[in-house]
This record gives C-alpha cells, sequence and structure tokens, in this order.
C-alpha cells in the first residue's frame, strides 16, 4: 500500500488495522497475519509493524498469545469504542471546517440530513439499474 | 543491547584529498538503516571501509565487538559481487563460486529468491538488463546468513517494477536478527522501510535519527527532510 510519508509509518499501519476491524473484515478473536508477512504485504519495515503491534495491544484492540500469534480482541465494547472514537474524528474535522465557514449548528444538521437524503436516492438508483 | 556496528573516529584520504572526516557510528539490533548522502559524498567508500575492502583508514571499526579483518569480513554481507566477475559467466556459475567461498551461504535461501525474482540460472551475466543483474545481487547477498548486510545503491537506474520486487524481497529474507545498511542518493522508494537514517555531508555524518522521529518531529516527509538539510546550508553560503 502507499504511505504518507510526512505521518509515522507505525502509525499509519495501526490506522489500516483499526479500520479492518471497525468495517469487520477483521471480526472480534480473529487472528492477525504474523509479522513478516503483515510486513510484506504493506512493504514496510517489521520492526515498524512491531511497534504498531506494541500499540494495538497496549490499547487492548489487539491481545498477545504467547506462542500463538496476535488475536483481535473479542471484547465488542473495546471495538464499539474504537469506532465511536473514529466517527467522533471524522464528525470533528467535518464540524470544525462548516464552522469556520460560519455555518450555523442548526443549518449544519439540516445539510447532513439533506445530503444523506440524496445519497440515498443515489444508492437506490444504483441497485434498481 | 551489545552495538552490532561501531565506527569511532574513522578518517580517510586518498591521494591527498580528505574523504571521509572524523566519522562515528553506532548501530543496533535488528534494524534496516539508510545511508544518505548526495553521489561522490562518501557512502561508498564508508561502505567499502566497513566491509574491508577498502583498507588503511585511521580509527576504528567494529562489528559485534570483534575488529580484526578477518572476523569482520565473515559477519559482514557486502553486495560488492559482480564487478570482479567474468561477464561471459553464467548466474549458475556465479552462484557456484560464492557457495565455495562462503560457508554460510544458504543455498535454499538462494533458491527461494531466485524463484521468487524470476531469475533465469543459465542467463550469462553479458546478457542482463541493470534490474536483473541487481535482483542477482540481492539475492547472493541476502543467501550468506551475515551479522550485518551492506548493499551499496541497489536501485540505481533499475525500473520501479523491479525495485518493487527488491524490496520485498529485502523485508521476506532479511534474516530477523540481522542489521542491513542501504545506502542511496534518492530516499523517497525505500523510506517506507527505513527504521534510521544517517545523512554523510561534506565529508561527515551529519544525522543519525529515527526516520518515524524525523516525521513525528517535523511532521516533513524524510525526502524533504533530507533535502532541507541540503537548503540551509546553500542559504549559509
Amino acid at each position: 500500500m502507499e504511505f504518507d510519508d510526512k505521518v509515522p509509518i507505525y502509525y499509519q499501519i495501526k490506522t489500516v488495522i483499526y479500520d479492518q476491524i471497525i468495517a469487520g473484515q477483521l471480526a472480534p478473536g480473529d487472528k492477525l497475519p504474523a509479522i513478516r508477512q503483515l510486513a510484506v504485504s504493506l512493504t514496510v519495515n517489521v520492526n515498524t509493524v512491531q511497534r504498531a503491534l506494541r500499540e494495538m495491544i497496549d490499547e487492548g484492540v489487539v491481545i498477545s498469545q504467547r506462542g500463538r500469534g496476535n488475536f483481535v480482541t473479542s471484547n465488542a465494547e473495546i471495538v464499539e469504542q474504537l469506532k465511536q472514537e473514529l466517527i467522533d474524528r471524522y464528525l470533528k474535522q467535518l464540524y470544525d471546517q462548516l464552522h469556520r465557514l460560519n455555518i450555523s449548528d442548526e443549518q449544519i444538521v439540516n445539510e447532513v440530513t439533506a445530503y444523506i437524503e440524496r445519497q440515498g436516492d443515489l444508492n437506490d438508483d444504483n441497485t434498481e439499474s | 543491547m551489545t552495538t552490532t556496528l561501531k565506527v569511532e573516529n574513522l578518517n580517510y584520504r586518498r591521494n591527498l584529498k580528505r574523504i571521509l572526516a572524523d566519522v562515528s557510528l553506532s548501530l543496533t539490533g535488528n534494524k534496516i538503516v539508510g545511508l544518505l548522502g548526495e553521489n561522490g559524498a562518501g557512502k561508498t567508500t564508508l561502505m567499502r571501509l566497513i566491509a574491508g575492502v577498502a583498507k588503511n583508514a585511521k580509527g576504528i571499526i567494529s562489528v559485534n565487538d570483534k575488529t580484526d579483518l578477518a572476523t569482520r569480513k565473515s559477519l559482514i554481507s557486502y553486495s560488492n559481487p559482480l564487478g570482479g566477475m567474468a561477464t561471459n559467466k553464467r548466474i549458475s556459475e556465479v552462484k557456484d563460486f560464492y557457495q565455495q567461498v562462503y560457508p554460510d551461504f544458504d543455498e535454499q535461501k538462494y533458491n527461494q529468491m531466485i524463484t521468487f525474482l524470476k531469475l533465469d540460472e543459465s542467463q550469462r551475466l553479458s546478457a542482463l538488463s541493470k534490474g536483473t543483474g541487481e535482483k542477482l545481487v540481492i539475492s547472493l547477498t541476502l543467501a550468506r546468513q551475515a551479522s550485518v548486510y551492506l548493499l551499496d545503491e541497489p536501485f540505481s537506474g533499475i525500473d520501479s517494477m523491479s525495485r518493487k520486487k527488491i524490496i520485498n524481497s529485502i523485508i521476506q529474507w532479511k534474516p530477523a536478527d540481522s542489521l542491513m545498511v542501504i545506502s542511496d542518493h534518492y530516499v523517497s522508494e525505500i523510506a517506507p522501510i527505513l527504521d534510521e537514517i544517517v545523512v554523510v555531508k561534506d565529508n561527515t555524518i551529519v544525522v543519525h535519527k529515527a526516520a518515524d522521529t524525523i516525521r513525528e518531529e517535523s511532521g516533513q516527509s524524510i525526502e524533504d527532510y533530507y533535502e532541507s538539510l541540503y537548503g540551509e546550508a546553500d542559504s549559509n553560503d
């Protein structure tokens, strides 16, 4: 995959794996690929993968089992919390940008609702065709 | 952790010209380190001195705390092999030569690599493209079981597909407990696989830092950071 070289690579590896967990591509309790396999598939250094794993283990999202490998936590609460953090982060970006343009909270809510409705219509069209 | 590779106060002159001045460097652990610098900065000379191919420098070089040349050579695998080979030799003959010269040559690993890199052992050296030649060099260098691997500009002048294959081979076949130093004057292509960078400029080492620390502290890409070292010098002139 392509990395943004301005951002620490270990942090980007974490983001990739957290995204997969939240999207359900990695289910609770799933085993993560071996470290070297992850390094090869992401084209990064083994040490960098190890650092990313260490942080994910510290944050309780990944559980390391001696001799067996690394697993996604089966604690649904932690995954839910991870998801909430990500949603908050994206909403904050959106909110801060619109707020900076002096758009009122009420209008932001209306615009978001209207946007979602339009997207919904588009998706319906796509599924019908 | 013991120091894998240590260079202390290294000074080297050739024909009255100073090539390296007061170079000190300490590398530990199983890292991949980028040795960066402009052409002519002294990267290749530093590698050749560490590998023991170039001699008569003042200073101390040690690998796993061993300073004597023979031991050092046995611990280091240096990517300098094809220059001395007759160009009518076939890849299989070059491999045979390596196997005889280096007791630590791992044939099974070599075979895995040349299969992955799609090298045809019956080809003669004279028929190899630049990219294929580099793939062979990498396979031969990594097939040795060494403590330190020195790769001298493995990506210069080769196409991006070959480059990706070589980078993949490095990640896959670099022994877990070994140190690797890769020199390059163009950093963006290898930045994601580097633990640390060492920059050689004006005959000495001016920077030795962890790659992710640079990204974290400066918010810059490794390439921008590296170029800024040269930009500042220009403005001081």
